[in-house]
């Protein structure tokens, strides 16, 4: 533990040396972009100001989005101005003109949606609320129908027309019920304030919610989406320094000092990520207490998404090899997390994979709504394990051979892969790295099923399927055919035996992290396929065959690894599909 | 200038040697696929014009109520699949079977306010997309209502197209596509910069006959050549997928010249803090301060690069000619200070 906060202070101090001559400035400028950014970002709901033009004459609500940039006319020179494409549409008093054109039609459709907003502002504030608001829908909750439910129709059901709305007897002027009134009531109060519409919130806990349904809009999580990214935002930033250490421990050769020190690599990873660790500890509980939002829920949200993080950006000074390197493989490595965390979240109450992301769970946070451990788990978990995977692999990479060597990118995964390995016991550490990059596995299916869900039918299946049969593949392939490409194993009968204990660690790695979680994902066709199929029963023969057929391909026949690999994954996507066919 | 097209090669080179740029490229093909999967996503589920177009669900209503009741045909219009029950129990066993997804009870319209019963699958997620298709015809429905207790709703039958993926594109994908290449090329400068300097080759460098002024200004012509070429891929690209572009001339300049200040800017910074560690920080800054501060302007590289795009009548050359006036000032501006800062 001393060494650890001894290198920690180290680090400390070498992050302050750096910036002892500029601190003032970088001061005002960090404040001067954080300001900015922040208007920004309030400004970011709108997308592209000016996008359409608008001219208007006579009795029209008032335009006040910046999206349309709006013109007075007269009704003959906005005609004309229309024609000249100088206008999209022209609007007089109810009456609106377009173009037949695409752009034209787009600015009509904004419009519609912009103008119902006003109208309905201008009936709330013109007629009676009974009058303007005729409709209320009184949303209930039915038990969703299991395949084993008895068939016996009607039977321990209540009758859903209980208190008939429609009885012979009330009379056409009987004040309406308070339920519906009172909700109608607080729902305009509440436009009133935000000025904003009410989303539509489903909450099948509760017994039964009134909805109005000119007073509702679709439940999108933008705003909250937003804010979870803001948490994001620093530990990104941090990213830099991190790396920076030990880029700089590399250039200015002191790795080799500190390695002869009595300290192992593991405190001195430790010791580096503590400062920032610490500093992303603060920063997630500022924005908490800023956004006021329930500080340890936050934290506890927020660590496992820091820890995946720094797991990544760990992998990153430890695999350069030139300055552009870093810069673009930490760009990758941001962008895919960033994609990872927010786009999942993005469909929050929408579809339940959107619950791979932790930032789903902070976005139930701030709309004060709850969730279990197994929807906390269903994110972290993984996240953890790759944390604790990157550590591990950090300890064996961090060597000065290993990290002074200029080879390409491929080679230099490689004989990170054979560091990862113990060669004294090559069958127990195939096992063992199979086994261990199954999280890494299960969040590269998860990203292929978000993606591909958007594909058309049949090509998403087929996609989904053979890139993640790829996946799976490499993962369990890849250690045998570094251990044979070193001259560890050479006999086909040692390779076939590797790839037997490869393709066990993997089903036991994917069976314990998935129990947990597939109930979560079994929801949609696909994902049954993908993950009941592809994951969880596939049974270990198959699994085997598929992992011999790339490794003896490899190493007997001397195919070259990308091509031993499709062939493995030819074989492991048709199976899939026909698995997956019998299950449809 | 020998000297100049000799540092140019040996950067494009290496850049084609280390493969970076294939990361790169496979960065911002990644970004397109996952926000065009994303709006595709959003739109059918988020958006109320395209739920239905984009969402291959046919949801069936059952529906209790009298037969000729408004609310039916507008729903039908609306592709949901409608199935009259004569009462609850009926009702109740076709959403047992599966038959229907939801329940709608439906009183007549007696003149006061009309209360109407909805009856959902308790899974959160069916219940929500169910809800959001049935927003339209209930909305519609009401302003029946409405018109029957005399209050007439303006606007309320506009046709067009659903906006969502039109703004999506125009300000958001195109944009990005555009000026990511800047953001590489900026980076690509501070490493190409910094790295001569930390590992003290620039001194060896310069003693080759080079003058400063070539050296760097050959690292930012190949960084340059990088960001145009990704934008040119990337218009192709555009192009392939039909998504029409207007004043392509005009777009490809803009982001050149976005490209050129993002990177003497860069320059400026390496030149200033000298080792990657500061550099990168302070340009990323610039950049996030740069591109937060320019949608608080109308006249900004992204509104006008939209505006381009979109083929507005207002936008033209002129507007470039600001940015490109704006870059020709730096760079003057860069090469008369670099031999101060290479002193210092």
């Amino acid at each position: 533990m001393k060494q650890i906060l001894t290198i920690a202070w180290r680090e400390v101090t070498r992050l302050r040396g750096r910036f002892s001559g500029t601190s003032p400035w970088a001061m005002v400028i960090l404040l001067g972009a954080l300001g900015l950014s922040a208007l920004a970002f309030r400004q970011a709901s709108v997308l592209g100001s000016g996008l359409y033009r608008v001219g208007v004459s006579g009795d029209v609500p008032s335009i006040r989005d910046n999206r349309f940039a709006v013109l007075a006319v007269d009704p003959a020179r906005g005609k004309l101005l229309l024609d000249q494409r100088a206008l999209d549409v022209f609007v007089d008093g109810a009456q609106v003109t377009a173009r037949r054109d695409n752009k034209s039609l787009y600015t009509v459709g904004a419009l519609k949606r912009y103008l119902e907003k006003q109208e309905l502002a201008r009936i709330y504030a013109t007629y009676e609320i009974t009058r303007a608001f005729p409709l209320r829908v009184e949303v209930n909750y039915l038990d969703t129908p299991s395949p084993n439910a008895p068939l016996a129709p009607g039977g321990t059901l209540p009758d859903l027309t209980a208190p008939p709305s429609g009885a012979p007897d009330a009379s056409p002027n009987a004040p309406p019920t308070s339920a519906s009134d009172a909700a109608l009531q607080e729902q305009l109060k509440q436009v009133e304030e935000t000025g904003a519409l009410p989303e539509i919130r489903l909450d099948p806990g509760t017994d039964k919610e009134i909805m109005i349904p000119s007073l509702t809009t679709p439940p999108a999580p933008f705003a909250q989406v937003i804010v979870a990214f803001l948490y994001i935002l620093p530990v990104t930033f941090i990213s830099i320094f991190f790396t920076s250490s030990f880029m700089d421990e590399k250039i200015n050769r002191r790795l080799t000092i500190l390695m002869s020190a009595p300290i192992t690599p593991l405190q001195i990873i430790l010791g580096k990520m503590l400062p920032y660790a610490l500093f992303a500890l603060a920063a997630t509980a500022c924005i908490a207490l800023v956004t006021r939002a329930d500080l340890s829920l936050a934290l506890a949200i927020f660590a496992p998404t820091t820890l995946f993080i720094f797991a990544i950006y760990l992998m990153v000074p430890l695999l350069y090899r030139t300055f552009k390197d870093t810069t673009f493989i930490s760009m990758l490595a941001t962008t895919l997390t960033t994609a990872y965390l927010i786009f999942p979240a993005m469909f929050t109450g929408i579809n339940d994979l959107a619950y791979m992301s932790p930032l789903t769970l902070a976005v139930k946070m701030y709309r004060n709504e709850s969730f279990g451990l197994q929807e906390y788990l269903f994110p972290a978990a993984p996240m953890f394990l790759i944390f604790g995977l990157s550590l591990y692999a950090g300890t064996r990479m961090l060597n000065e051979e290993f990290l002074m060597g200029y080879r390409p990118l491929t080679r230099k995964l490689a004989d990170a892969i054979f560091l990862l390995m113990d060669r004294a016991h090559p069958y127990a550490s195939v096992a063992l790295l199979s086994l261990l990059v199954v999280p890494l596995v299960y969040i590269a299916q998860l990203v292929i099923l978000a993606i591909t869900t958007n594909l058309p039918g049949q090509a998403m299946l087929g996609g989904a399927l053979a890139a993640s049969a790829l996946v799976e593949e490499i993962a369990k392939s890849m250690g045998i055919a570094v251990l044979v490409e070193r001259g560890s194993v050479r006999s086909p009968r040692q390779v076939t035996a590797l790839a037997f204990l490869s393709a066990l660690g993997f089903l036991v790695g994917e069976k314990a992290l998935l129990l947990a979680s597939v109930s979560m994902v079994s929801q949609t066709a696909l994902s049954a396929a993908l993950f009941n199929t592809g994951l969880v029963f596939v049974p270990l023969a198959a699994h085997f065959v598929f992992t011999s057929v790339v490794v003896v391909l490899n190493a007997r026949f001397r195919v070259r690894y990308p091509i031993a690999v499709i062939g493995g994954v030819i074989l492991h996507a048709v199976y899939n599909l026909i698995v997956a066919g019998g299950l449809g | 200038m020998n000297g100049f097209l000799a540092v140019l090669k040996k950067e494009l080179r290496s850049v084609a040697h280390e493969r970076t740029i294939v990361i790169a490229i496979v960065i911002q093909l990644f970004i397109a696929s996952f926000s065009s999967a994303l709006l595709i996503g959003l739109l059918s589920l988020y958006d109320p014009d395209s739920i239905g177009v984009y969402a291959r669900v046919r949801i069936g209503v059952g529906f209790i109520g009298a037969p000729n009741h408004p609310l039916v045909g507008l729903m039908r219009a609306r592709g949901l699949r409608v199935f009259p029950y004569a009462d609850s129990q009926e009702a109740e066993f076709a959403f047992q079977q599966s038959w229907v997804d939801a329940i709608i009870v439906a009183p007549d319209d007696r003149g006061g306010p009309v209360e109407m019963k909805l009856f959902l699958p308790r899974a959160e997620a069916e219940s929500s997309l169910i809800l959001m298709v049935l927003q339209d015809p209930l909305k519609r429905y009401e302003n029946v209502l409405r018109a029957q207790r005399g209050i007439a709703v303006r606007y309320a039958d506009l046709q067009g197209l659903p906006p969502t993926t039109f703004e999506f594109l125009y300000s958001i994908i195109l944009p990005v596509l555009m000026f990511f290449p800047a953001f590489v090329a900026g980076s690509m400068v501070v490493d190409s910069l910094s790295e001569e300097m930390e590992n003290n080759t620039l001194e060896t460098l310069l003693s080759a006959p080079l003058s400063l002024n070539a050296a760097v200004g050959a690292k930012l012509s190949a960084a340059l050549v990088l960001a145009v070429a990704q934008c040119v891929a990337w218009l192709a690209l555009l192009r392939l997928n039909r998504i029409d572009v207007q004043n392509v001339a005009l777009v490809l300049l803009l982001a050149g010249i976005v490209a050129g200040i993002v990177a003497v800017a860069a320059a400026f910074v390496t030149l200033a803090f000298r080792d990657r560690e500061r550099s990168q920080f302070v340009y990323a800054l610039f950049v996030l301060v740069a591109a937060s501060a320019s949608y608080l302007f109308d006249l900004s590289p992204i509104k006008t690069l939209t505006r381009l795009a979109i083929g507005d009548v207002f936008t033209s050359a002129a507007n470039v000619a600001g940015f490109a006036g704006l870059f020709g000032l730096m760079l003057a501006a860069f090469f008369l200070t670099t031999k101060r800062f290479a002193a210092s």
